[in-house]
């Protein structure tokens, strides 16, 4: 509760701190800012408490959750160094949007009552919608603002019809108090129909937003157009705390209620796999890449929120954490590539290893764990929502995640191929000392987590 | 009485379904009816574009300055604001000092936003 | 001499630091680091293979290292623990020498490059590592993160040293290998899941204290109250060790590969299902056909030495893999399916070698022996029989130092002229014959003559094959009648080619680059060539040199499978 309220006030203070005349004050104060954030939540950790009749729980469960959106946050900001160069006027008011998001984040992993999902979905994606289309001039910018918007808010009020639907059936917003009634209707010859339409379309809705198939065919267009900086902010805090969210939904209420929603979650996950990684082979723009991407890696999520038991939660907070990192990893590079070669493409990063060793081996590392190669995070993540799906002796569905998982090396390593084994296409591209240290954090993170997985693994 | 409270069959929900088909039905009636029985007449002020009775100039598809949505927007924000003002004066005296303290907070937050719009130059016109 | 494993993996590790840290332009520093490394390492692997003690008790590992590495708790499904295990058996006991010798030779081969001098010494010493840590590895998950390993720096070494179409060459062998490791990946977790560490289980279950051996008694203990459902859950220890996964004893009962709880999938026995998926993932490596088409591509882009080493040390993973952890982990399975892998294995020795009749370049001629070749270590293994798996394993180091002789061969000719293509060259006899000598000791060497270290291996797995049916009734007599086929078509065509570019009237295509001087070998190519020929003769004419060290392991490997089927 007291990062809601340290983001909401840090992001007003930070549009008045927009007056001043200099730029580069602002993103150290931000730090600064989200610095404080960061361990003032951890403070509370152990150490459970509700807020607002029960329509918040900051648990340790929301604690490491909001930890992880916190600190993608701070990695992701060193990345804007270029519209501090440019004097860019709505500075502040990007920073500002980024920290109100993020309380709709933490109210999203937080929430005990459907309406502060709600709430905290809008409160993030509203944000979002704004940052996606912030490259006015852009018409691709444009594009993802709109179809963002429109295809977002229509996702949202599913969302809410869902919610509503299921007030209907059970009579409360209360999660755990609908655990009983959702439990007690679906062992019942008598299932009533208001509980799984209200589920099924509060499942599109949360899909929706975790871009997982069939509800993903915003995801490439809208962050093809937004700017890569709230690209890496969109891919990986939405998804983070989309997940969260999603799982504490099905883990806390429906856990009863698996024979309705498990077939539909199970064939979600095969397409959200299937499209995602297939569909990222035949892209050549790299952002366009990383989107599909993120679509796979809500597959992988998908596959943990299936399997269903006590380790679940670790797992798809390991995963976060370290498909997070190196996401930012990656899209931070290319937006400091793209700023100087002006071009998304895999050919951007031709020669890179030649020109920009750090960065290329940075990206590498970042590929690897991305695609699963040991002694790395994302090694450990894939392992454990594997391992927890094996014992839902879901054999089949773990094989086709991982013949998926290859498919994956095919693409992530195509820039690979272009940083090490093509001539350059550019200068040196020039990094900025913060954004220099974040990269290196990143990948010491990331092996951190691969060689050392009992750190972080084991928390919830 | 517990048990009736949480079991709903479906047939309870008839009477909305009914309510449902009168209302969809008294739509459709008058829409039907009227187009039906009502007189036609055209001329070339009633099928012109109504424009607060004012005689209409030009085509309504014109590109309107962003300022006017701006300052439309600001004033339903801070319109709207007044309703939270209006329950809390009507019970000024039951919510005694601690609603006045809330009160304080949120004009506050509302004035830094004022102050923020102005400052932003949102409101002015050239 | 306890970490003398440790030592020869992390010896090259080291070096890739060292030269990570030279200046780039320090090339006769980065290459001598290299030379030390490794030599330093064939050194250290002589001298294990002298202190091996093959007279020692069954199944013995020796010089064995077991370190706890990553501990995770599993809440209720107890602790998973992963080790760095590390030790050495009589299999892979000639792989560890035979990766300490081709290193060398890999070295004074890549002694010319001059592209990236210091990123190409420091992968190829990664991957050194990387193979040497695959074949001492005792816990799978170290297997198999040195497994994966060997991936990158092969990937990067073929795709930035190697030929034209390299790129293509390289995501397609990285590929394929990949999905094979996958395929290795999801066994090894159902393993992991299924599979527990009797010892560690007692000291956290408070049946025997911590930090001392375990006795026997106790593990027995452990694993009956295992079995009797009395220690479940959370007191259960997770294991990847190799060892322990060979015993039945050690499965969980329930779990989804305890060999009685039958568990099915598709209505075909999940542990079939495992040893299926284990045995694709490594016979793409070894590799097998249909499966073995990155093969060819990977040695034709590939840079010599890198092709010394993929054939020579990396296809040989694969057939490891088989012997350490595939057969004796599901024997059962393994007997079935016997059949099946005799069969494959025979279609790979007739396919590749009709493949490389059919080839006009002599290294995809080359590659495909290889295929042809490792056919008869899966032969050899399939027959389940004492001659057989002691020939599979011959087999093995015979091919690794026979291939890099022949790799290095076409290297030798690529070197001067720019071409492979076996039509461009006639005579070469006259200009090159101390060459022409070498090549014939290494043709006859790897078509099976008597005297060359190839006839042995390829005579006990024929033995094998043939007395399979009698002996342990695992294949027709048929599979071994054809096989010999294989040894027909070998000879062909390493002596179609011999016939077509070393004898007749000196003649070199006058279109290659810069008109080519054919001269003979130099004292660096004499110096990879000659120790290799001359151990090819010593294994060829003393297998008791080998086979002494490593039968009782062999022989306890067959027993312990044929025990469990």
């Amino acid at each position: 509760m007291n990062s809601i309220i340290l983001l909401t006030s840090f992001g007003i203070l930070n549009l008045f701190i927009g007056f001043s005349k200099s730029k580069k004050i602002i993103m150290p104060l931000v730090l600064l800012f989200l610095a404080i954030v960061f361990v003032v939540n951890l403070t509370g950790w152990n150490d459970t408490q509700t807020y607002f009749e029960r329509m918040l729980t900051i648990d340790n469960f929301a604690i490491a959750f909001t930890a992880v959106v916190v600190l993608t946050t701070i990695l992701v900001l060193p990345f804007s160094q270029s519209y501090i160069d440019q004097q860019n006027d709505s500075l502040a008011e990007y920073y500002s949007l980024l920290l109100f998001s993020l309380v709709g984040a933490i109210m999203m992993v937080a929430y005990e009552n459907l309406l502060m999902l709600f709430v905290g979905i809008e409160i993030l994606s509203i944000s979002m919608y704004i940052l996606a289309g912030s490259d006015k001039k852009n018409l691709k910018s444009n594009e993802a603002g709109l179809k963002y918007f429109l295809m977002g808010s229509f996702a949202t009020g599913i969302l809410l019809f869902g919610i509503v639907l299921i007030y209907g059936a059970t009579g409360t917003f209360y999660i755990s108090e609908i655990s009983s009634a959702a439990t007690a209707q679906s062992n019942n010859e008598l299932t009533s129909p208001l509980l799984g339409m209200g589920l099924l379309f509060t499942l599109i809705g949360i899909s929706f937003k975790v871009s997982a198939a069939p509800f993903h065919f915003w995801t490439p267009d809208v962050y093809e157009g937004t700017p890569t900086f709230f690209m890496a902010f969109m891919s990986t805090v939405v998804k983070a705390a989309g997940f969260a969210g999603f799982y504490k939904l099905m883990s806390v209420s429906f856990a009863g209620a698996q024979n309705i929603w498990f077939p539909t979650l199970i064939a979600m996950a095969v397409v959200t796999l299937a499209i995602g990684n297939i569909g990222a082979v035949a892209q050549n723009s790299f952002k366009r890449m990383m989107a599909y991407s993120s679509i796979s890696h809500a597959g992988y999520l998908m596959i943990a929120l299936l399997s269903f038991n006590d380790r679940s939660e670790n797992a798809i907070f390991f995963y976060s954490l370290a498909y997070s990192v190196s996401t930012v990893a990656a899209l931070g590079i290319l937006k400091l590539v793209a700023d100087q070669r002006d071009d998304v493409s895999y050919n951007a990063f031709n020669g890179l290893g030649r020109t920009n060793p750090l960065l290329a081996a940075v990206m590498t590392i970042s590929m690897c764990s991305l695609a699963g190669i040991p002694l790395t995070g994302g090694f450990f993540g894939k392992l454990f929502i594997f391992s927890a799906a094996l014992e839902q002796e879901l054999l089949w569905l773990i094989i086709v995640a991982i013949l998926m998982a290859a498919v994956g090396f095919y693409y992530y390593f195509r820039v690979i191929i272009a940083m090490y084994m093509r001539e350059p296409s550019g200068d040196r591209v020039p990094v900025g000392s913060v954004a220099t240290f974040a990269l290196i954090f990143m990948t010491v993170l990331t092996f951190v987590l691969g060689i050392a997985p009992g750190l972080l693994s084991n928390i919830l | 009485m517990e048990t009736t409270a949480t079991t709903h069959l479906p047939s309870d929900y008839l009477p909305i379904l009914i309510q449902f088909a009168a209302a969809l039905g008294f739509v459709i009636f008058a829409i039907v009816v009227t187009h039906l029985i009502g007189p036609k007449r055209h001329s070339k002020v009633k099928d012109a574009a109504w424009e607060c009775g004012v005689e209409s100039v030009g085509n309504a598809r014109t590109p309107v300055s962003y300022k006017y949505f701006m300052t439309a927007i600001l004033f339903v924000i801070f319109d709207v604001e007044v309703i939270f003002l209006y329950p809390w004066a009507v019970n000024f005296r039951g919510l005694g000092m601690e609603g006045f303290i809330q009160m304080i907070v949120f004009m506050t937050m509302l004035m830094l936003g004022f102050y923020y719009v102005i400052k932003k130059g949102i409101l002015k016109w050239e | 001499m306890d970490y003398i494993l440790s030592s020869l993996i992390f010896i090259p590790l080291l070096a890739v630091l060292i030269i990570l840290c030279l200046p780039k332009h320090f090339t006769q520093g980065i290459k001598l680091v290299a030379l030390l490394a490794t030599s330093l390492q064939l050194i250290l692997s002589v001298w294990l293979y002298s202190a091996f003690d093959a007279s020692a008790t069954v199944q013995g590992y020796q010089f064995v290292q077991q370190l706890n590495w990553i501990s995770l708790n599993l809440q209720s499904l107890g602790l998973l623990q992963i080790q760095y295990f590390v030790g050495v058996d009589g299999i892979s006991l000639s792989m560890v020498l035979l990766t300490g010798l081709i290193s060398v030779i890999g070295i004074i081969s890549s002694w010319t490059i001059s592209k990236n001098i210091k990123g190409y010494f420091a992968l190829y010493l990664l991957l050194v590592g990387s193979v040497m840590g695959c074949f001492l590895a005792l816990d799978f998950f170290l297997f198999y993160l040195f497994f994966e390993f060997m991936l990158l720096p092969m990937y990067f070494l073929i795709g930035i040293w190697g030929g034209p179409r390299r790129e293509y060459a390289a995501i397609k062998f990285f590929i394929y290998t990949l999905i094979g490791s996958l395929l290795i990946l999801i066994v090894m977790i159902g393993l992991y899941t299924s599979a527990f560490d009797p010892a560690a289980t007692a000291v956290r279950a408070n049946l025997a204290p911590a930090g001392q051996v375990v006795s026997a008694e106790v593990v027995a203990e452990v694993q009956r109250q295992v079995a009797a459902g009395t220690l479940t859950g959370a007191s259960i220890v997770h294991t990847f060790s190799i060892p322990d996964m060979q015993q039945a004893a050690n499965f969980i009962p329930g779990s989804i590969l305890n060999i009685l709880s039958e568990k099915q999938l598709w209505d075909i026995p999940v542990r079939y299902l495992a040893f299926l998926l284990l045995f694709i993932g490594f016979a793409i490596k070894l590799p097998v056909v249909p499966v073995h088409t990155w093969l060819p591509d990977a040695h034709v882009e590939a840079p010599t030495p890198i092709s010394v080493l993929l054939a020579s040390l990396l296809l040989k993973v694969g057939g490891y893999g088989l012997f350490r952890i595939v057969y004796p982990v599901f024997p059962e399975a393994a007997a079935y399916y016997a059949y099946f892998v005799g069969l494959v294995g025979v279609l790979s020795i007739i396919y590749g070698a009709m493949c490389a009749l059919a080839m006009a370049d002599l290294k995809k001629l080359i590659a495909y022996s290889s295929v042809s070749h490792m056919g008869f270590v899966l032969l050899g293994l399939a027959s389940l029989t004492s001659e057989g798996t002691n020939g599979a394993m011959y087999q093995m180091f015979s091919h690794g130092l026979i291939s890099a002789m022949l790799f290095i061969i076409t290297g030798v000719i690529y070197d001067r002229s720019g071409s492979r293509m076996i039509d461009n060259f006639r005579g070469l006899a006259f200009s090159m014959p101390a060459f022409t000598a070498l090549v014939v000791v290494a043709f006859f060497a790897s078509l099976g003559l008597p005297g060359f270290s190839g006839f042995i291996a390829e005579l006990l797995v024929l033995l094998g094959a043939f007395s399979s049916s009698a002996v342990s009734g695992m294949l027709p007599r048929w599979l071994a009648i054809v096989a010999t086929g294989g040894l027909l078509l070998g000879a062909a065509y390493y002596l179609w080619a011999l016939q077509r570019m070393f004898f007749g009237k000196h003649w070199v295509h006058p279109e290659l680059k810069g008109e080519p001087v054919m001269t003979d070998l130099t004292k660096r190519e004499y110096l990879m060539l000659v120790p290799l020929a001359i151990l090819v003769l010593i294994f060829g004419l003393f297998p008791s040199l080998l086979l002494n060290k490593i039968s009782p392991d062999i022989n306890y490997f067959l027993q312990s499978v044929l025990q469990n089927r």
